[in-house]
């Protein structure tokens, strides 16, 4: 695909569903979850990059989708907040923790917050509080002052240790 | 020129370079996308043309060089440089400087070195290592493949490398074994960018200070190299406090347009380039020992 394209055609396994879409140069990831998939769990923030309230996982690494652009993924497995619970429609170990340690508040920045939790975990299962704080570093909070974060990241930890 | 954005996701390196010198208006090459599409969403900038270097092979991986050197792709991610056993082995100040970078996992995961050096920002965080450790770049314009010092790219009045060349690879010197490094990065936030930064190489003989490599970042427009500065006041000597004291006069002394901004007023940068500067130095003087 040399020429130049007013419209790219990508293809993505989102949550597990292949789509195809036609993306415009530009858009971004973000634009396209919410606007076209109906995927609104992805928060839109800042738009900037630093809040972390559009987390996803691209090909299995987090990133904030409002600075991906769109059609510089003609293929991808992404995976976002809708797809973190179990196909019985429970809540994910990580999100139970984050539940059980009241580790919200108003939830906004959730999907910065428990994509963060889910990469740091998948490399290192018993992190210490300062690696708890730089993995949600990415990620804004303004409603619990952090503590409850890393209280819930611990008991995530915990959880999943705990699970074959 | 058309209203609505185009993109083109050329195969190969030789292919890019030539859609690039065929754009009269100029095509914006887009990598991770994390510093430009800020600016984009923000409405600040609106490219007519995109090319997307992500499908690029001969932009990726990090692998030793016939000559000794490593050769780091310019789509190499903060996270991999972070993580990489060769740049963990043999550029370990580089794999540090790329843990200090902001914007947390998410970015680290999608922002290349590539980006990072090309932008030019005086606040980012690899360029003062690389520097430090004089690497070279290559980039490629049109038909034409330029290898040069990054120093050079990085004094380049026109600021960066223009709008048709692509930045294809970083390539270093390894580090020798027992040659101290350190990045300091002073924040006076909790945001991503630090008020002064500094990247620092030492080589220790008998508990003196043989050679020192000193590059201080976020205090100025441009990245000041304060090596010279550095050695004549330090090869020689034990590195005490009354050195450190004096290095961090002579490098705030060095500092004539200090940046005044959301980091901080310029006065104060000044002085803490001097901070940054002493304390990496101490830091690298102290791992050299260890080693
Ligand atoms: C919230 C946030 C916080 C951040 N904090 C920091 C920080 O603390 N420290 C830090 O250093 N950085 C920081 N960054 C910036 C970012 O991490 C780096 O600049 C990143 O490496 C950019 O790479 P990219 O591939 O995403 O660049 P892009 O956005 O794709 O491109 C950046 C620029 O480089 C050009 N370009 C990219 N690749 C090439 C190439 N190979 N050849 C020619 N031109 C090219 C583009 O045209 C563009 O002008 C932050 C970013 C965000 C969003």
């Amino acid at each position: 695909m040399d020429d130049l394209a007013q419209s790219v055609l990508v293809q993505w396994r989102v949550n597990g569903v292949l789509h195809e879409l036609d993306v415009l140069p530009g858009q971004s990831l973000m634009d396209v979850l919410r606007d076209a998939l109906r995927l609104t769990g992805t928060h839109m923030g800042c738009m900037t990059g630093h809040c972390g309230a559009c987390t996803v996982m691209i090909d299995g690494r987090i990133a904030k989708s409002c600075i991906a652009q769109a059609a510089t993924l003609p293929r991808a497995e992404i995976r976002t907040i809708e797809g973190l619970m179990g196909p019985d429609g429970r809540l994910s170990p990580v999100q139970q923790a984050f539940w059980d340690e009241a580790g919200f508040q108003c939830g906004y920045c959730a999907p910065g917050m428990l994509f963060s939790a889910i990469e740091l975990l998948s490399e290192t299962p018993d992190p210490t509080d300062a690696e708890i704080d730089s993995a949600l570093a990415g990620s804004l909070c303004r409603c619990t002052g952090y503590q409850s974060l890393r209280r819930a990241v611990r008991a995530a930890a915990r959880a999943l240790r705990e699970t074959p | 020129m058309s209203l609505y954005p185009s993109l083109a996701r050329p195969r190969t390196l030789a292919d890019a370079a030539a859609l690039l010198a065929s754009l009269s208006s100029g095509g914006v090459v887009i990598a991770g996308g994390q510093e430009l599409m800020p600016s984009i969403n923000a409405g600040v900038l609106a490219p007519e043309v995109y090319v997307d270097i992500g499908g690029l092979a001969e932009l990726r991986g990090i692998a030793e060089t016939p000559e000794g050197l490593l050769a780091i792709g310019a789509l190499t991610v903060h996270r991999e440089l972070q993580t990489h056993p060769l740049v963990t082995a043999k550029l370990p100040l580089l794999g540090h400087a790329a843990t200090r970078a902001g914007g947390g996992r998410q970015v680290h995961n999608r922002g290349t070195i590539g980006g990072n050096l090309v932008a030019q920002h005086p606040l980012y965080d690899l360029a003062p290592s690389l520097l430090a450790l004089e690497a070279e770049v290559e980039w490629v314009k049109g038909s034409e493949t330029v290898r040069q010092p990054l120093a050079a790219m990085l004094a380049d009045s026109r600021h960066g490398l223009g709008s048709e060349a692509i930045l294809a690879r970083v390539l270093v010197v390894p580090m020798a074994e027992g040659l101290g490094f350190a990045y300091e990065k002073l924040k006076a936030s909790g945001g991503a960018y630090g008020s002064a930064n500094a990247a620092a190489l030492v080589k220790l003989t008998n508990g003196r200070v043989a050679a020192v490599r000193l590059v201080v970042g976020a205090v100025a427009e441009r990245l000041l190299d304060a090596s010279a500065a550095a050695a004549a006041l330090l090869v020689g000597r034990p590195f005490d406090a009354a050195a450190g004291a004096a290095l961090a006069h002579a490098v705030s002394a060095l500092v004539t347009a200090p940046l005044s901004d959301a980091q901080g007023p310029g006065p104060w940068r000044q002085a803490m380039a001097g901070v940054v500067a002493r304390r990496a130095v101490a830091a690298a003087v102290q791992r050299a020992g260890r080693a």
